[in-house]
């Protein structure tokens, strides 16, 4: 499928600066990385850097 | 919507090729030049990985809108737990979350795991197989009706890879088919699950793809695993699908051999973990794993003709959730005795004095390799990172 040229470039962008995590790693160390830029958070919503580091079903 | 049209009375459609995509550094970074040289067709996302509250990156967000409004978003749920005994607070709060993202992103359908989840909360159990009874069967009934409502999309239920004995193995199929009937759900054949059991069980492929209810296979996984000792003596291997490999020449074979079974085939996912894909020879071996798969699927197009779309039939009143409260009990007991056990034979010891013995569960039968399978895969769950 066609993907925007602009959004593939994002993906590259966001993919070099690695503000993204690897799968399968719970360890709360992992959660915090520096983000390269950080939005405003709550209590419930730390920050703006989203792990999604759950196994998906990769650990069976 | 799925890429169809009509030719003579019946309905053709292309299979569409994609990738498990999560947003991961290492899955993103393999995936790129596939994404770039448009070969990636759909996309599975799964949903309920969100779990740490963090908001998503705009480009990733971005990328699942493309993906959704061109009716290829799949999502694929990891932690609703769909066998547990007792009805949670978190399964109410997965609905709640699944129905909210219905409304944000339009899913093509919505599939999860079978068995339920040891641990002490969703983010730290293991997924584990459950006595196929009548009563179980009513309980998968009842949280398959209750995801179809929340989504309102076609929904399915993906086979396991574990199992403890060779009779479990033979009657998957089966009970998946009377499970995901009465909301014409769909199957998710993992194939490399499906390779797993018949290394483990020495089972004999042509008979085990036949005990699946093809018809209602709408999606089919590919991926790799790995290889560990059955018991410590190490006199048998166990193949486990931990997703950490590139995808076996075996299981290409069986790509091969089961698209033609599957008239309703819509979608060939391939799934790696981000984690095994950390080298440059890795992202090289994925690709070529996906341009192999690819290259299959499109030997094969045009050649399907859809029987069923899966449309959810979702009851008008879903009434109080359905409840086993000694399954609930035996899984609590299964779960603490798999997780804490420092061997085998401790483990196997605690379960023939526990209320598992003579039951449903069936213990008796277990092969003994499976149960110290399943000890490991229980504390990797309950500690991922040791």
């Amino acid at each position: 499928m066609k993907l925007p040229k602009s959004l593939l470039g994002a993906i590259l962008l966001g993919v070099s600066i690695q503000v993204t995590q690897s799968s399968c790693s719970k360890d709360d160390r992992d959660l915090n990385p520096q983000p390269l830029t950080e939005q405003p958070g709550t209590e419930n919503e730390p920050g703006s850097y989203h792990p999604d580091n759950c196994p998906a079903c990769g650990m069976g | 919507m799925q890429r169809v049209m009509e030719h003579q009375g019946k309905t053709i459609h292309s299979i569409r090729t994609g990738i498990a995509c999560n947003l991961d550094h290492d899955i993103l970074a393999a995936a790129l030049p596939l994404l770039e040289e448009e070969l990636v067709d759909a996309v599975e996302w799964s949903f309920d990985a969100l779990y740490q509250h963090y908001s998503i990156p705009a480009w990733f967000e971005e990328l699942l809108h493309v993906y959704s409004k061109a009716g290829r978003l799949i999502g694929h749920g990891v932690f609703f737990s769909l066998f547990s005994g007792r009805w949670l607070p978190e399964q109410e709060a997965w609905l709640k979350d699944l129905k909210r993202l219905s409304s944000v992103y339009r899913f093509s359908h919505i599939t999860e795991h079978f068995g339920f989840m040891t641990g002490r909360d969703f983010h730290h159990g293991a997924p584990l197989n459950i006595p196929f009874t009548e009563n179980t069967l009513a309980l998968g009934r009842d949280r398959l009706a209750r995801i179809a409502d929340a989504c309102g999309v076609p929904v399915g239920l993906e086979n396991l890879a574990f199992a403890y004995s060779a009779e479990e193995v033979r009657r998957h199929g089966e009970f998946l088919d009377r499970l995901v009937s009465p909301v014409n759900g769909f199957i998710i054949l993992d194939l490399h699950n499906l390779y797993c059991q018949l290394h483990n069980f020495s089972a004999d492929f042509n008979q085990l793809i036949r005990s699946y209810p093809l018809e209602r296979v709408r999606e089919i996984h590919i991926s790799g695993g790995s290889w560990e000792d059955g018991l410590p003596d190490g006199s048998k291997k166990v193949r486990r699908d931990t997703h950490d490999d590139g995808v076996p020449d075996e299981v290409f074979s069986l790509l091969e051999q089961t698209i033609p079974l599957c008239p309703n085939l819509c979608f060939v996912i391939m799934e790696q973990l981000g984690t095994a894909l950390k080298s440059s020879a890795s992202r090289e071996r994925f690709r070529a794993d996906f341009r192999k798969m690819r290259a299959i699927i499109e030997s094969f197009a045009s050649k399907l003709r859809l029987t069923n779309h899966f449309t959810p039939l979702i009851p008008a009143q879903l009434g109080a959730p359905v409840e086993d409260e000694q399954l609930w009990r035996q899984q609590l007991t299964l779960s603490e005795i798999l997780e804490t056990a420092a061997s085998f034979q401790e483990a196997s010891n605690r379960l023939k004095n526990s209320s598992l013995q003579n039951s449903g569960w069936q213990i008796e039968t277990w092969a003994p390799d499976m149960i110290e399978t399943a000890r490991k895969i229980a504390v990797k769950w309950k500690n991922p990172v040791t």
